[in-house]
């Protein structure tokens, strides 16, 4: 209870504050100096003396003149000109000071006196010129003047704080999650994923072996106040080679006041019977400093399909993370530390050892291994931890530029568990460090109508891939060096027109060390090609060392104007050079879940993508609509696709290997809107995409069918602080598929059949319906506390998900109930 | 001053990066991979005489395409793709049958993982499909086969039973955490195929 009063006095703190803006209409002489006051000692000491400086919060020179008066007794000095005063004869206790000076904000501070002290306190100078600032760096910067850019809304946020990044994003019309069971998702953006998306995390893109399919963002997006997504490589400040999207997540700057707030989510989910606990909470101070720390913990057990639990998909997750800063306005730096710990099992009849399972396993209606209910994680299972640290720095002068240095290391550790044999059980089948250091900075200019920024990073990363997996490396070891430029420009002659132009060069060295088995090495012929690198031969392996240098270009235009008063339009041309992923060109391994080799190309080239994005906005009247053609064409597109069979010991397994391709993406994304009342809303988004290689007409793989989502919001007017939504989502088959079945032979009942593995054929369409109901926000002493209640899969459908890569071992999850609390400090 | 403020750090930070990244620029190890079973051999005996003749299975990659071998001992008995290896048995006779399962990546230190299978044997299952035509032709646990804690034989060991003269396919595999230890054809068992061995009895 203490502790809530605490914060109540705090929120009363804060509601005090006086919001004159305009200070010098409050003249001077018209604050009364009282000379000494009688002071009420009930026995107290009253001869404690106060020494303070008053300093300006943006450039710590001292303020002169500043009038300093005590509350309680009315006793008040001026500040000298180098900023200090002092008041004599305090009482020991509690101390109310009111501090103002001409063209400032007034400030009150409460200080308990137990001795004579030197204290600093820090005005905030409004200044005409400051104000513009002040206003600017309070607000979250544009992603892109001539882009749009996608935000969640912070009921959609919190919904999904227990339920990953990407599934939160797959709110937004055009973005697909793309899966490995239930708990590991990666977000597609208009039909591109891994490496194609960039996830950037307090300016920085994440990187945790990002390509694979099976490799969700290490990354905690409760930690963040805003998430926004650009479709397409719109924000060339931090990536060049996403032609899929941008993903950014940011914090807001807390305000320079006396404060401390926060938000606490506590969320039960009925399938999987687990809980989702997130708290963040951050304390200003008027001196511009901050501290803010937020923690997320989360225990689920195997979650269930409508017909059967599905065994050993529980997840653990622990992440906290911690920022210190010091706003000035006109400088600010801050400190950040995160640390994000995740266990996720994954399906255990997924576990396959060849084809003739693999067919087994695709035959069955349900999963071959099927426990009781379990909170046990066991093999197979992936141990993710990734950690960040970052430093930054950013300076304004008077001509409004605004110079930022950052720099930040993460180290990505990625262990996967395979079911192994005896003690090899418990070693990791996979396990990769990988440690990235950025060092980036940049300098803003802006003026009325147009704005520059331009910068120069410099990316060091290390991969290591650990031996004593007692398995061949997936990823070979590698260092890769990148060095760059990017320059962005912003040109608005009037409100509504917007021009925009950028581009981002770097130049990137891959130096790789990589084993060759001598089978695969003569099978290739990779001798005339590679024979010059080989540095050492143990074992029937090559080691191999090369030095990869790609150099890659990545340019931007966009203009951004209304056609009529109502109806906005925007163009934007993405063109973007990615160089292939370390992964794409070496990577060397066997997946279990679909009994696949899989092989790297190491004579990939650059892949290029042009991709053009329309949009039109307009409102008339109830109704809003938005729609988003785009038109994608990749060079050098790199696609993993099956070449062949491989015959090992343990079977047949069909052999996958990177090829490059041009290939065309395009569709639509849709987002209707028809507000019939104050009370009512309905929504529509749909998105529909096609890709396929050029010359044969061939689909892609993993396109997303056509998906529509409608939605109906409303509230009624009786009960207050409610709002209900019923969705309805339905995602129809994808009927462009490549086909990649192939058959094989197996002996069963005493006879040898041919049999058809059926990998391609996606699954049939599915309809599912959710149900939300919020209540909230109401008082709850100095609090404000929310409650939700979310249903998911109302109907407990069962259904398979062709952009789930589990897809051919079981279905969907069932029926969701999902309890969420919300607290707001 | 700004650049006196601002430029020290980065080019600490830089040289800092440098150093960290370029700190490991060691040859990386070889993997050795533990788990791989790369040579499966039977030793096939009749009952009441001394000669065993010994056929291999060698592993790692048999490719459809046609391959040199040039890292690999070929011998008589090979498994090479598209012609099975044949073993040749007289007609109404009994043979003992012994399975032995190494890992040979490393030919100076070859690890001979048959008792760590025996060792394992609630986890293991070894189970031998008989395609129809191979009439006459059984498999059954041999005496001194190892038997698991449920009583069920690994046949590890098994006896060969021949009767006419005929010939067929036999597949042999060794599941990993099966789900039943006993059927009467592969998918009956579950688990997951650690090897696959195929190969052409010939009964004359």
């Amino acid at each position: 209870m203490s502790f809530l009063s605490f914060i109540a006095e705090l929120l009363n703190l804060k509601l005090n504050k006086c919001k004159c803006s305009r200070c010098f209409t409050v003249p001077k002489t018209a604050v009364s100096i009282s000379l000494l006051a009688a002071c009420f000692c009930y026995g107290q000491k009253c001869d404690l003396k106060l020494e303070g400086q008053i300093l300006d919060l943006h450039d710590n020179s001292p303020i002169s003149a500043a009038l300093i008066k005590v509350l309680d007794n009315d006793q008040a000095v001026f500040s000298n000109d180098k900023g200090f005063f002092i008041l004599k004869n305090q009482c020991s206790g509690k101390i109310k000071l009111k501090i103002s000076h001409l063209n400032c904000e007034d400030i009150y501070q409460e200080l308990n006196l137990n001795k004579s002290v030197f204290k600093k306190f820090y005005l905030e100078h409004h200044i005409e010129s400051l104000e513009e600032v002040i206003v600017e760096e309070r607000k979250i910067k544009k992603l892109s003047t001539t882009a749009n850019a996608y935000s969640l809304s912070d009921l959609q946020k919190d919904q999904y704080s227990g339920r990953g990044l990407a599934k939160a994003l797959e709110q937004i019309s055009g973005v697909n999650v793309l899966s490995t069971g239930n708990v590991i998702s990666k977000p597609m953006i208009h039909g591109m994923f891994g490496s194609r998306v960039g996830i950037i995390y307090d300016g920085v893109q994440i990187e945790n072996q990002q390509w694979g399919q099976d490799h969700a963002p290490n990354i905690d997006q409760n930690a963040f106040e805003e998430i926004r997504l650009i479709k397409g490589a719109g924000v060339l400040k931090y990536s060049g080679d996403t032609p899929g999207g941008v993903v950014v997540l940011e914090n807001d700057l807390p305000m320079v006041n006396d404060s401390l707030y926060g938000k606490s989510i506590l969320s039960g989910m009925s399938n999987g019977r687990g809980f989702n606990f997130v708290s963040s909470w951050t304390r200003s101070y008027n001196s511009g400093n901050y501290f803010k720390a937020q923690a997320m913990i989360k225990r689920m057990g195997d979650f269930s399909a409508p017909k059967y639990i599905l065994s050993n998909t529980g997840t653990d997750e622990n992440n906290i993370s911690l920022t210190y800063g010091k706003n000035k306005i006109l400088s600010h730096w801050k400190a950040n530390f995160s640390y994000f710990s995740q266990e996720i099992g994954i399906l255990r009849s997924s576990h396959i050892g060849n084809v003739n399972d693999l067919v087994h396993a695709i035959e069955l209606a349900s999963p071959t291994i099927i426990r009781p209910f379990s909170h046990q994680i066991a093999s197979p299972k992936q141990s993710n931890k990734h950690y960040t640290a970052g430093i930054q720095f950013s300076k304004r002068n008077r001509s409004n530029g605004k110079l930022n240095a950052k720099y930040s290391w993460q180290r990505n550790n990625r262990k996967e568990y395979d079911v192994r044999r005896g003690e090899l059980n418990n070693k990791p089948s996979i396990d990769l460090t990988l440690d990235t250091h950025d060092l980036f900075s940049n300098y803003q200019w802006k003026r009325s109508n147009w704005s520059l920024d331009s910068g120069v990073f410099l990316q060091i990363q290390d991969n290591f891939s650990n031996p004593f997996t007692g398995t061949r490396r997936l990823i070979p070891d590698y260092i890769k060096t990148e060095l760059g430029t990017y320059f962005t420009a912003s040109l608005s002659p009037s409100n509504d027109f917007s021009l925009g132009f950028g581009f981002r060069f770097g130049h990137q060295n891959n130096h790789v060390k990589k084993y060759y088995k001598n089978k695969r090495w003569n099978d290739e012929n990779y001798q005339d090609q590679l024979g010059a690198f080989v540095i050492k031969e143990v074992l029937s392996q090559k080691l191999v060392e090369q030095r990869l240098i790609f150099n890659n270009l990545s340019v931007n235009t966009g203009v951004k104007f209304p056609l009529t008063e109502e109806l906005k339009f925007s163009l934007n041309i993405f063109h973007t050079e990615r160089a292939p992923d370390i992964a794409e060109m070496f990577s060397d391994g066997l997946h279990h879940s679909l009994a696949t080799i899989e092989y790297g190309n190491p004579f990939l080239r650059s892949e290029t993508t042009q991709k053009l994005v329309l949009n039109f906005e307009e409102k008339i009247g109830k109704f809003t609509y938005e729609i988003s053609p785009y038109y994608t064409r990749g060079q050098n597109y790199i696609i993993i696709e099956p070449t062949g069979i491989e015959y090992t010991i343990r079977g047949a397994f069909p052999v996958w290997e990177y090829r490059p391709v041009n290939a065309i993406i395009r569709g639509f994304d849709l987002d209707l809107s028809l507000r019939l009342s104050d009370r009512i809303e309905l929504k529509n988004n749909s998105s529909w995409i096609e890709g396929y290689e050029k010359a044969t007409k061939t689909p892609l793989i993993n396109i997303p069918p056509l998906t529509t989502t409608n939605q109906i919001l409303f509230s009624f007017s009786n009960w207050k602080s409610f709002l209900m939504s019923l969705s309805s989502k339905t995602i129809m088959r994808q009927n462009q598929f490549p086909n990649h079945n192939f058959e094989a032979s197996v002996v069963e009942n005493g006879k040898r059949v041919n049999k058809l593995v059926d990998i391609s054929t996606p699954p049939k369409a599915y309809h599912l319906l959710g149900m939300e109901l919020h209540w909230g926000p109401y008082p709850l002493n100095s609090n404000k506390i929310s409650l939700s209640l979310i249903f998911d899969n109302v109907f407990n459908t069962s259904y398979r998900n062709y952009l789930n890569r589990l897809r051919l071992f079981a279905d969907e999850m069932g029926r969701n109930v999902m309890l969420q609390i919300k607290i707001y400090h | 001053m700004l650049k006196k403020l601002h430029i020290k750090p980065i080019i600490t930070l830089c040289l800092f990066v440098l150093i960290f990244a370029c700190s490991k620029s060691d040859d990386p190890d070889p993997a050795h991979e533990e788990e791989a079973i790369t040579l499966v051999t039977l030793e096939v005996s009749k009952v009441g005489s001394s000669e065993t003749t010994k056929y291999n299975f060698e592993v790692e990659g048999h490719d459809h395409a046609d391959e040199d071998h040039e890292d690999e001992e070929d011998e008589d008995h090979d498994d090479h793709d598209g012609e099975h290896t044949e073993i040749e048995l007289e007609a109404n006779s009994s043979y003992n049958v012994s399975m032995f399962i190494y890992n040979d990546t490393d030919p100076n230190n070859v690890e001979n993982i048959t008792s760590e299978i025996i060792e394992e044997k609630d986890e293991h299952q070894i189970f031998y499909a008989i395609t129809d035509e191979l009439s006459g032709f059984s498999i059954t646990s041999a005496s001194d086969d190892t038997v698991d804690s449920n009583g069920n034989p690994l046949f590890i060991k098994t006896t060969w039973t021949t009767t006419g003269e005929t010939s067929g396919e036999v597949v042999g595999y060794l599941i990993h955490k099966p789900t039943s230890k006993t059927g009467s054809t592969r998918n009956d068992f579950g688990g997951a195929t650690d090897f696959e061995i195929d190969f052409e009895v010939h009964v004359e």
